[in-house]
């Protein structure tokens, strides 16, 4: 099993879930996140007022697939998500070792 | 009986309770069967445990308490037990008292049973106080009757009377706990029918605190209310709830109270708790109305007893003391508002809006609730109100007096409950108690309306301690938008009517409610100005959580929102409105990170907004549509339609004026507009005055119509400056023949208008005369008076930018300074002097700072980099001059 975490633009949360969706991943668990790579903050003047955007807000989305379905989903992500600009995101991936449904103990890919 | 058998009975019974109340859907007849059902197996076995060992005869009652003492046993609802045990029978029946519990549950009742010798019942259990409210439900049984009779004849009734305060403290405390859990409102789209106010726990407690009072246990739902007239409406709306009770409970097959979606459709089907001899199944929407209806009689005879024991079942907050003329007409005391029995006039004062209307703005600047007897008399005085009641700008005044109160919400709802806010704005009948269905929301669509007006007035409240901090940051940062509106009642009228239009069957609700808005309006008589800026708040509601969904960090995604907000005062009041409205859906929606997104999207607007005013033109005629055929924008056309048989002229006159211009004016405006430019024969400078002095720091507003002259925005604001008038936002555009229309709004610094109503004929022929070149600003600015000015509560310091972006053919000069009366006028004569013209103007204050934007040529060119330069430096200089 692995583990996917997408760091994405807020503006691509629908388009991404309905991708995962047509690509047969419906469990995603969504934080709202704030954060900034490359892009960094930068200052913006607001009528003669100074405001500071340190850090950017984002979308992180976090699922749990079957090894068969790593590349799948990870597709799914970048094809909505990329524009090809500083600031589309990043996926990280690493691998799980067991999952446990609480209700009624299944374990392994079952309990996906 | 064995155990197994027992079960086997009483299944049988319990079913036999089902099929009477599927037959005849009374819920309390369901209840009262079940307890009776209870009562004999619980009698059973005890009596087989006597038959065992005869000693327990003696020093042993057993006694139902809670709802099972009342008699009253919903199919899945608890039973709760009390073996009243003598110390000295406490070995004896310790074991018989295990087995009779035993085949109990072996029966499958979800028992709660307690074993306690009487003396222990007569205080009050501070720990446990459920327990000793549990008591004053106490019924017999079976078993030792001297044991019982001590436990309620000196036990209970000493804890009635030792405790009995604090057992309605105790009471008060546990109800206005449960009320906060639900955000203190019955309107909840998938309320709990036991434990949310309004709810089958409220009418307990209307009983238990009459049997506190009387010093009896009230037999029956009737007590609760027999002192009171709505006695009946009260036991309707508890058989209602039962009878909804028992139905969850058998559709759920368990002790779940939730009236979720599925269950309104399946109970509206089956008419569950509905009287009368309809047949068939009636709308969802209709039945929830009625079990509003219902929650609401329960809610007000609570509030009654409660008032009747001098407890306080809400969350309490604090009353404002506020000064009461002694001619008001009511009286607030220990914060309840109490209308006078006979007015001024010597007809009940429930009977003169006028009247009820302050009494209401008192409420919602004091957060004091009208007494019992002040409701009755205004809920029974309905319709002489209604024939009383005068519409027009007097009413806007009452109606926005009580909108900017502090507790408005909570005045809004007294108003709703009586119908006296339906009597001034019959739209809102339609949302009334209406759920909408859908994944976020959690309150019907009227209580909706009422948080969200509650959560902008907590906007200013102080700082809390129990809010997560970084929440607490947000509403200050948001608050002060709040303070720098210049008529927040508008935002206030437009949040009361934005989703009105949710009652229309309607595919745009916000346009429906914007429609609506309208008759209200013009039943207000509000100015075209604060309509135009309440009916665009209304119609574009959803737009800025509209573009919070695409990349707010896109320059096209903002421009295309700039484009529906088009002023500053309007994006302020759409920030505020989003602010809020997301926050009423759920306390948890508005997150931190949502507060943010919508702040970043507030500041790239606000900076965008001014920058390509002078670049989007209107053009009449334009090329669209599929079949590249001839398209007219729909206000135009509607524009269009004001002046039959004149339309040619009026495109004309249309031509070339900033887009700005036609999104900001009504077309009723731009037709007065028009039909000023064909009197330039008589007179080449039309004028429109709009005193606004009716009420304290009102806005009046002048409109000049003219062809474009030197110095014509500049001899206006001078002109302004002289008479002493404060602007806080104008405007100029021309179009392309030459028409300008320049509109000034101004406060009247030394109510000169006001109190010399002849002075206005004065005041407008000094204003034409100093356009039309005749007078001269500065003989005129000689005499002016200086007001004495307080040092600023936030000092601005002054910046002035240049943009060569904004516009391909104009320079863009933004001047921030403190906002000074005499600032425009300062600004633009340094303009004049140096022969620049004003293209476009666009003026704004917020709060003490002015934000004044001019979109510049000389010559039909852009100012050069030198002439950029001088100005700056000349500017500095002017506006230094003016604040000294």
């Amino acid at each position: 099993m692995q583990k996917i975490e997408a760091i994405i633009q807020p503006s691509k949360l629908d388009a991404v879930k309905d991708a995962l969706v047509e690509a047969g991943i419906s469990g995603i668990t969504i934080f709202e996140a704030r954060g900034h790579g490359r892009q960094k903050g930068h200052t913006e003047f607001y009528r003669g007022r100074e405001y500071a955007v340190d850090l950017l807000p984002k979308v992180k989305l976090e699922l749990v697939v079957s090894d068969e379905m790593k590349d799948k989903a990870i597709e799914a992500i970048i094809s909505v998500a990329r524009t090809g600009r500083i600031g589309d995101g990043k996926i990280f991936v690493s691998r799980i070792d067991e999952a446990i449904r609480i209700r009624n103990d299944e374990r392994g890919e079952i309990a996906l | 009986m064995p155990s197994g058998t027992a079960r086997g009975v009483y299944e049988e019974r319990m079913a036999e309770i089902r099929g009477s109340f599927e037959s005849s859907g009374d819920g309390l007849q369901a209840a009262a069967a079940r307890s009776a059902l209870v009562d004999e197996l619980v009698m059973q076995f005890w009596e087989q445990q006597l038959a065992a060992n005869p000693k327990l005869g003696k020093g042993v009652a057993i006694c139902a308490i809670g709802g099972f003492g009342r008699g009253q046993l919903f199919p899945y609802s608890d039973v709760d037990l009390m073996f009243s045990v003598e110390k000295d029978a406490q070995k004896l029946a310790k074991e018989s008292i295990r087995s009779v519990s035993q085949s109990l549950w072996d029966c499958g009742l979800q028992l709660s049973f307690v074993a306690r010798p009487p003396g222990e019942c007569e205080r009050l259990d501070a720990a446990n106080p459920e327990f000793s409210l549990a008591l004053l439900d106490l019924r017999w049984l079976g078993g030792d009757q001297d044991v019982f009779a001590r436990l309620r004849e000196k036990c209970v009734a000493k804890l009635r009377a030792r405790d009995g305060k604090a057992l309605g403290m105790e009471l008060a405390k546990l109800t206005s706990e449960r009320h906060a859990k639900f955000g203190d409102t019955l309107f909840h789209l998938e309320p709990n029918i036991k434990d949310c106010p309004g709810g089958l726990r409220d009418a307990n407690v209307c009983q238990w605190l009459v049997g506190l009072r009387t010093g009896k246990n009230p037999q029956g739902v009737g007590d609760a209310a027999a002192s009171s007239p709505s006695s009946e409406e009260f036991q309707e709306a508890v058989a209602f709830l039962a009878a909804v009770r028992c139905f969850l409970h058998y559709r759920h097959e368990r002790d779940d109270n939730v009236l979720d979606w599925q269950a309104q459709d399946a109970a509206a089907k089956h008419r569950i708790g509905l009287q009368g001899s309809g047949r068939g199944s009636v709308d969802a929407a209709y039945w929830m109305r009625a079990y509003f209806r219902h929650a609401r009689v329960i809610e007000k005879c609570l509030l009654r007893e409660a008032e009747g024991a001098g407890l306080e079942v809400e969350t309490p907050s604090t009353v404002r003391r506020i000064r009461v003329p002694e001619q008001a007409g009511f009286q607030i005391k220990a914060g309840v508002l109490e209308l006078s029995e006979t007015s001024g006039s010597g007809v009940d004062a429930a009977y003169e809006p006028d009247i009820v209307l302050a009494a209401f703005r008192a409420m919602a600047e004091s957060g004091a609730r009208l007494s019992q007897s002040s409701e009755e008399r205004i809920a029974n005085a309905i319709p002489r109100l209604s024939s009383n009641l005068e519409e027009g700008p007097g009413l806007w005044r009452q109606l926005s007096a009580i909108l900017t109160g502090q507790r408005a919400g909570h005045a809004l709802r007294a108003m709703h409950a009586l119908g006296v806010l339906e009597l001034i704005l019959p739209e809102f009948h339609g949302i009334d108690a209406l759920v909408i269905r859908d994944a976020y929301h959690r309150y019907t669509v009227d209580e909706h309306t009422f948080v969200l007006i509650d959560t902008l007035h907590g906007l200013k409240a102080d700082p809390k301690k129990d809010v997560r901090k970084e929440v607490e940051e947000w509403r200050v940062k948001f608050g002060a938008i709040l303070a720098e509106l210049q008529n927040p009642g508008l935002l206030y009228l437009a949040a009361v009517l934005h989703d009105t239009g949710k009652g229309r069957v309607s595919e745009n609700h916000a346009a429906e409610s914007a429609r609506l808005a309208q008759s209200v309006l013009s039943r207000l008589e509000m100015d075209g100005y604060d309509g135009g800026v309440v009916l665009r708040l209304i119609e574009t509601h959803l737009e800025m959580s509209a573009a919070m969904r695409r990349d707010i960090f896109d320059a096209e995604t903002v421009r295309a929102f700039v484009g529906k907000v088009q002023t500053h005062e309007s994006l302020r009041m759409l920030t505020l409105f989003t602010y809020a409205d997301i926050a009423a859906v759920h306390p948890d929606a508005l997150t931190p990170w949502k507060a943010e997104n919508l702040w970043r999207l507030y500041i790239a607007a606000a900076n965008q907004l001014d920058r390509n005013v002078d670049e989007v033109r209107v053009h009449t005629r334009v090329s669209g549509g599929a079949l590249g055929g001839w398209r007219k924008d729909e206000k135009i056309t509607r524009v269009l339609s004001l002046v039959p048989g004149k339309e040619a002229a009026m495109e004309q006159f249309l031509e070339g004026f900033p887009e700005r211009y036609v999104s900001t004016r009504s077309a009723e405006t731009m037709r007065q507009h028009f039909e000023m430019t064909q009197r330039f024969a008589e007179d080449p400078f039309q004028m429109t005055f709009q005193h606004g002095a009716t009420q304290s720091g009102s806005v009046s507003e002048i409109t000049l119509v003219t062809q474009d002259r030197p110095r014509l925005f500049a001899g206006m604001a001078a002109a302004l400056a002289a008479w002493g008038m404060n602007v806080v936002t104008a405007d100029a555009f021309a179009n392309q023949a030459g028409v300008v229309v320049d509109t000034f709004r101004f406060t009247d610094s030394f109510k000169t208008l006001e109190l010399n109503e002849s002075e206005r004929d004065r005041f407008l022929s000094s204003v034409r005369d100093l356009v039309a070149g005749r007078a001269s600003v500065e003989k005129l600015l000689s005499g002016r008076r200086r007001a004495k000015r307080r040092p600023p509560r936030v000092a601005a310091e002054t910046k002035i930018e240049f943009d060569e972006t904004a516009s391909s053919h104009s320079t863009l000069l933004q001047v921030i300074a403190q906002d000074i009366p005499g600032l425009l006028r300062a600004i633009s004569a340094t303009l004049s002097e140096r022969g620049y013209n004003v293209e476009v103007a666009l003026v704004d204050t917020e709060g003490e700072t002015a934000i004044d934007v001019f979109y510049l040529t000389t010559g039909g060119k852009r100012l050069t980099p030198a002439q950029e330069a001088e100005l700056h430096q000349g500017l500095m200089e002017a506006i230094e001059a003016n604040s000294r």
